[in-house]
């Protein structure tokens, strides 16, 4: 089998979800008849992606709102700040650093088991890189960035070895925040060998919202097996970058945008995958959307990945695969 | 003596539950629950708490807080004709979000965008204020073009539309206008564009007007950045540290407004530091030539130590004068 589907991370939360986190927040529900509803928003994800027909699965993450605070407030040594903007009338608590950082029990591990006792099919394990974590925190205790970075990587390493101890064939540690300082990228490749070191789990990073010319090829270091990279968002005018030098790991190209609101027609999407496969060997390659699909609606997600499952189907079909 | 600004926008609510609510007021409108009217009056609230606490705590230069701006671009893609407004994209490196306008056709000026909400803050502030509005190169760099496939037009047609706001802010008051270009330092090769857009919209302008040039790199634009037709600049001292060398080793020729309390990290400056910074930069440059004021704007912060930290900015500022 060649051109595994897949999808980035995150699906839509179904209104009764939405509904159900807001009444948590105002302490209106308990933590258990929210989590019924998340384990009922997971059971849903999971379906959908095997009715729709992709190879690899997610498990929606319908527990996490923010992919850091939700690791954050699990965690010692990070405080949460007052209510910040994201976008509109929208806010988050923002973690922050206020001490040394330390993992008192397992944080992704349920939901991953949870996923994956429903399918038979492989579901990743999705985990933030420290990178990340790091970037998008309030620091007041660490000396330099350098010293939390590290620091949450160690922690994330502990979160992957029980993925990988749970049977997860995939790891998924996403570091979206590196292609905004590739002045950094070093210090990003340090606390990524520190997550994977001795995984037997495929890993893969999911990067996006940059100019990866300016991470190009020195991000090909990074340790991970797979890199997840956003395509059809710039109408993948980044393409010709991977060229040279030659791209020398595995790759999930996104041909959806995930960022617009209009579906994309099987043919452009099919012309998509054609593209990647002018520059990126078969064998290497994964097709997913640019990004994670929480901020479409569940409509605009399911037809998304169904145009994108279909091309994929016809493409192989074209080419003789099966 | 050194003066006190900040570069635009403020956090929107507050954790004190007797403040006004704009966050809850919005809610109740999308739900149809208030009338327009009750939602103005709730932003006018708002608008008046965030002058208020720039006043109280002695800021000099002070805005509106930019209370009605969902980001830094909407505002004004908004009243453009041949623009639609698409979906959420990372701002820069923070973990916020704007909504990314999309170029569908030839650009034409629809309406003014912040001419009122202007008007508004200069008759209410007992200090001086500015205006600020989105450069045309950090608006193109941030749309996603389908028209002009060139953004060299793309900005220079901007550049236009934005001259016209520039003009009538003039014309109902503003002494000083602030062009926010952080783009550039993310692309110093386009510097000459760049100066030519800006010198469309400040040619003939009588106001004040400030180029500033937060979150990235000001290295690469020098000298060049100093040919700028503008009165000021405002560099970003805290996300490159290194741009304080850059600065005090250059031949800089205009006001500098220096932002060096980091407005992305709730970590409170330390008072002694601060002092040894202005005495390090008042070395070099007249004090009467220097602004201090946070890296960016203070939104990215939670509302209680946005407030500490213009409180303390302050302070620290009063007590170098004062020696």
């Amino acid at each position: 089998m060649m051109l595994f589907t897949t999808t980035a991370g995150s699906f839509p939360k179904p209104d009764y979800l939405v509904k159900a986190r807001n009444l948590f927040g105002r302490k209106k529900i308990s933590q258990e008849e929210l989590k019924e509803l998340e384990r009922k928003a997971t059971q849903d994800v999971i379906s959908l992606q095997e009715e729709i027909g992709l190879d690899i699965l997610v498990h929606g993450e319908m527990e996490r709102g923010d992919m850091v605070t939700y690791f954050a407030e699990r965690l010692e040594g990070f405080g949460i700040s007052g209510l910040v903007r994201s976008y509109g009338n929208r806010y988050y608590r923002k973690p922050i650093a206020k001490g040394k950082i330390k993992r008192t029990s397992p944080i992704a591990l349920e939901i991953f088991q949870y996923a994956q006792s429903l399918t038979e099919r492989p579901v990743k394990g999705m985990l933030t890189g420290p990178y990340t974590m790091c970037d998008w925190s309030f620091n007041e205790y660490f000396q330099t960035r350098r010293d939390l970075v590290l620091n949450l990587a160690e922690v994330v390493h502990q979160e992957a070895l029980d993925l990988d101890a749970a049977g997860a064939k995939y790891i998924q540690i996403d570091e979206p925040a590196i292609s905004t300082r590739p002045d950094e990228l070093d210090l990003a490749i340090e606390a990524m060998k520190i997550v994977t070191d001795g995984l037997k789990a495929k890993t893969i990073s999911h990067i996006c919202y940059g100019d990866f010319t300016t991470i190009y090829p020195k991000i090909l270091d990074l340790p991970v097996n797979q890199l997840d990279l956003e395509f059809a968002n710039s109408d993948f005018a980044n393409l010709e970058i991977f060229k040279n030098p030659p791209f020398t790991k595995e790759i999930a190209v996104g041909v959806v945008d995930v960022h617009s609101h209009i579906i994309e027609k099987k043919e452009k999407v099919k012309k998509n995958i054609r593209k990647a496969l002018e520059i990126f060997p078969l064998e290497k390659v994964y097709i997913d959307p640019d990004c994670g699909l929480k901020t479409r609606t569940p409509e605009e997600a399911e037809a998304k990945l169904r145009v994108m499952v279909s091309a994929v189907k016809e493409v192989k079909k074209e080419m003789g695969l099966r | 003596m050194l003066k006190t600004t900040v570069v635009g926008n403020y956090p929107k609510i507050t954790e004190d539950k007797s403040a006004p609510n704009l966050r809850s007021a919005l809610n109740k409108f999308d739900q149809d629950k208030i009338s327009e009217e009750e939602l103005e009056k709730a932003y006018g609230q708002t608008i008046r708490r965030v002058m208020k606490e720039q006043e109280e705590a002695g800021v000099d230069l002070i805005t509106d807080g930019q209370i009605r701006w969902d980001d830094l671009v909407t505002p004004f893609a908004r009243n453009i004709d041949g623009l639609e407004i698409g979906g959420l994209i990372r701002f820069f490196d923070n973990n916020v979000y704007y909504r990314r306008p999309i170029v569908k056709s030839k650009l034409a000026f629809k309406d003014y965008s912040t001419v009122e909400e202007f008007k508004f803050l200069k008759q209410n502030s007992t200090k001086k204020v500015k205006a600020v509005m989105v450069g045309p190169f950090t608006f193109a760099k941030l749309s996603k073009d389908e028209y002009y496939n060139d953004i060299d037009k793309f900005t220079l047609v901007l550049a236009g539309i934005l001259k016209k706001e520039a003009k009538k802010l003039e014309e109902v008051g503003a002494e000083c206008i602030q062009i926010d270009e952080p783009s550039l330092c993310f692309s110093p090769e386009k510097i000459d564009l760049v100066n030519r857009a800006i010198k469309i919209i400040t040619n003939g302008l009588k106001a004040k007007a400030f180029l500033y040039l937060y979150f990235g790199r000001i290295k690469k634009l020098i000298p060049k950045l100093f040919d700028f037709q503008v009165d000021g600049i405002g560099i970003d001292v805290v996300s490159r540290p290194e741009n304080l060398n850059s600065i005090l080793e250059s031949s800089f020729n205009k006001e500098l407004i220096l932002g060096c309390l980091d407005a992305r990290n709730t970590s409170l400056e330390d008072e002694e530091e601060l002092l040894k910074l202005f005495e390090r930069v008042t070395q070099k440059f007249s004090s009467e030539k220097v602004y201090i004021s946070p890296s960016c704007g203070l939104e990215f912060l939670p509302h209680e130590t946005a407030l500490a930290k213009l409180k303390r900015m302050v302070q620290a500022v009063k007590k170098f004068n004062s020696s």
